[in-house]
């Protein structure tokens, strides 16, 4: 078997470009997710039902959807909500950060409920306020045990974007295709872009254990 | 010494249907130490953080330091720097020093310096004993000195009154004695106390009053020599048979 | 460079909807007109069937997987965290197009016959979509194995069994009780994953979905319908598991291990 791997090298320059695609996708699903991640957990944790009621719905309702119909259907809806044309790109991106609030939403939550009561008692107990109670205690304790689920949930959500691919969006996965379709190097392409998420992807779970060994020894987590 | 610190009046509270207090009286004059017992589930946790605004209650009425809790003026924030808390699982918070953790408060909420307050926390970490473990995070202290601390904490508000809830329950028995030496030294130094214990040695040192509680209510109240040698309710005496 | 296309039988979305967009028409009788709605059954038929065979190759691989991550055996040790590290960290779909396209061409002068065997692409989804979830499911029967205590497994090795006596009557029964949850999670999954069957052309429901798109350009009731399908299907498996949870439920013993 004869492995050419100068069709990746004369390809590198657009599949490369592809995966700048790629990051900028993650980089806007990431911070949309998160952000919106933040607000869906906080309405999961929430006494009031008016808020609690209607985001569980949403949360309970889009983990049984898969991906890649949600973003078929942000794809197909914007358009008619809009009146014009959308660029397949922020179709993709909204979807992303649509689907991707919901998990986050979860870690966020898991991460407000972890603070015990009393921990947030004796802060109080102190007389600090409630934003300094906030700010000084619960944020940064819950900053601390999230931050290795955040990441591995950042490493999931940059594998997703690849799905980006069934509406004809240029990232990396879909320019491997296109030169795959003339080129016919099957192997070496997609050994190629394996290796490539592998990496990646590998870099980023030793990173989430890093944090997690360390914050595990500080008793934080 | 005969100022009033703190003075519950007919205080009930419900969780939901279930009453957890049931009409508490009580009065703890300044410099006196109360010992509160009774079974698991008595309500007096609840008791405790009903009279430092922690836990919200229905009915009745608290009053510390001559500011009521239930008046609306009340800023719950400045009444709980006059109150320390230690909690039984010490709550030190996890990512900050000992000295960081002794040193929040009084910046953020006094605005004190950042050297006053460094000054303050070393004279507190030298009170408790253990002035070496200054810049140790929790996680590299033992139970007792993280208790200690945690005490130090409270301590560096300037308190009038100070309570105590279970602060021994969760060390490893060689470690209680550190713990109490220091809160019957605080109880010498005429510190108002209320502290919910089972450490009966404690009681007999220190304690001008025991109250048992069972049920939401104050079942019975008296000295140590009172409660122990002549408990008059039944369940009193059930209580002490199951501890002693 | 040409503009992409999916490939698939079906137009370049982009440029018929732009035409729709302005004044789009809603019609939700596609759904059931014929041959539309026998597309959605046929496509729910192959999503369910996709998921049932992938989920049987994924836990028993999976538990296989698992358990040697906990081996004594160095060798045993490396090969499941080499498998699990591979498979969890490439994207599904990356490794769909991997085995559908790029391991045919592994077999030189027999290629073309393997990729003229009818239904390749629907072997190809369950198989890979298995060996996917299969990694998921061996960190699962990991942390499981983790979180039950020492002593426990002391306490069964001090009555004199063997370790694969222990694990076989004691740590795996109660290991797979406790990873309910997350095997809950693992199997709803798998079934959302068979949409991604969709790029190799397996006629499951989202297949259909873009199909119906394609032909109709209703492709917004389409995949509506779709979202309710998948919702329907994830119930089922909820109350499924719940049901396999009751039957094997050990009093007192909650989700938390150790």
């Amino acid at each position: 078997m004869f492995f050419d791997y100068h069709v990746i090298i004369e390809n590198l320059p657009y599949l490369l470009q592809g995966l700048v695609v790629t990051f900028k996708l993650a980089g806007l699903a990431l911070a949309g997710g998160i952000f919106f991640g933040m607000l869906v957990g906080l309405g999961r944790i929430s006494q009031r039902n008016l808020i609690y009621y209607p985001v569980s719905a949403f949360v309970n309702f889009l983990r049984n959807i898969p991906l890649i119909i949600i973003i078929f259907w942000v794809y197909f809806i914007l358009p008619i909500m809009v009146g014009r044309n959308i660029d397949p790109f922020l179709a993709a991106a909204l979807a992303f950060i649509i689907f991707e609030s919901t998990y986050f939403g979860e870690i966020f939550r898991a991460g407000y409920q972890s603070i015990s009561k009393d921990m947030v008692g004796s802060a109080y107990a102190t007389g600090l306020t409630y934003w300094q109670v906030a700010r000084y205690v619960t944020i940064p304790i819950a900053f601390r045990r999230m931050l290795p689920s955040l990441i591995t949930q950042s490493i999931i959500t940059f594998q997703d974007t690849s799905l980006a691919f069934v509406i004809g969006l240029h990232e990396f996965v879909t320019r491997a295709n296109v030169v795959n379709n003339l080129e016919y190097r099957s192997i070496e392409i997609y050994s190629f872009v394996a290796v490539v998420f592998l990496i990646l992807c590998y870099i980023g779970s030793r990173i989430s254990l890093h944090f997690e060994t360390k914050y595990r020894k500080a008793n934080v987590l | 010494m005969n100022e009033v610190m703190i003075d519950i009046r007919n205080l009930s509270k419900w969780f939901g249907d279930f009453k957890v207090l049931s009409n508490v009286n009580e009065t703890v004059k300044k410099g006196q130490t109360i010992v509160l017992c009774g079974p698991s589930g008595s309500g007096k946790s609840t008791l405790l953080r009903c009279v430092n605004g922690l836990e919200p209650f229905q009915e009745g009425e608290v009053v510390v330091d001559g500011t009521s809790l239930t008046d609306p003026q009340t800023n719950l924030n400045q009444l709980r720097q006059k109150i320390g808390m230690v909690f039984q699982r010490f709550e030190l918070y996890p990512h900050m020093t000992a000295k960081q953790n002794i040193t929040l408060a009084p910046r953020k909420v006094r605005n004190m310096s950042q050297k006053a307050a460094d000054n303050k926390a070393s004279e507190l970490l030298k009170r408790i004993g253990i002035p070496e473990k200054a810049d140790d995070y929790p996680a590299n202290l033992s139970g007792g000195q993280q208790q200690r601390v945690a005490i130090a904490r409270a301590l560096a508000m300037e308190p009038k009154a100070m309570l105590f809830d279970e602060p021994t329950s969760a060390l490893d028995p060689e470690m209680i004695k550190e713990v109490l030496d220091v809160m019957i030294a605080l109880a010498k130094e005429g510190m108002t106390m209320v502290c919910v214990t089972h450490e009966m040695g404690f009681a007999r040192e220190v304690a001008d009053e025991i109250i048992f509680m069972d049920e939401g209510e104050i079942v019975e109240r008296g000295t140590y020599e009172d409660f122990f040698k002549n408990p008059q309710s039944e369940r009193a005496k059930d209580f002490l048979e199951h501890i002693l | 460079m040409k503009k992409f296309s999916p490939g698939f039988a079906g137009a370049e979305p982009n440029s018929k909807e732009a035409c729709m967009a302005f004044n789009y028409n809603f019609d939700w009788s596609i759904l059931w007109s014929d041959p539309y709605g026998m597309w959605i059954i046929q496509g729910i038929g192959y999503t369910l069937l996709i998921g049932a065979c992938a989920w049987v190759i994924a836990f028993l691989l999976g538990v296989l997987i698992g358990t040697m991550r906990v081996s004594n055996l160095r060798i045993l040790r490396f090969l499941a965290t080499l498998y699990t590290e591979v498979f969890r960290n490439i994207p599904f779909l990356v490794q769909l197009f991997f085995w559908y396209y790029a391991v045919p061409m592994l077999f030189g002068p027999l290629t073309p016959i393997i990729n003229k065997i009818s239904n390749l692409n629907l072997y190809v989804a369950i198989v890979g979509l298995g060996l996917y979830t299969a990694s998921r499911v061996a960190e699962h029967v990991r942390a499981g194995y983790a979180s039950i205590s020492r002593d426990q497994y002391q306490a069964a090795l001090s009555t004199g069994m063997s370790q694969v006596q222990m694990y076989r009557y004691i740590i795996i029964p109660y290991c797979l009780r406790l990873i309910i949850p997350p095997i809950t999670t693992e199997f709803l999954t798998i079934f959302k994953n068979t949409s991604i069957a969709m790029v190799i052309s397996v006629s499951e429901t989202t297949f259909m979905t873009y199909q119906i798109d394609a032909e109709t350009f209703h492709g917004f009731e389409a995949t509506t319908a779709a979202m309710v399908i998948y919702f329907f299907i994830g119930m089922s498996v909820v109350k499924l598991m719940d049901l396999v949870e009751a039957k094997f439920r050990i009093p007192g013993l909650s989700g938390r291990g150790g």
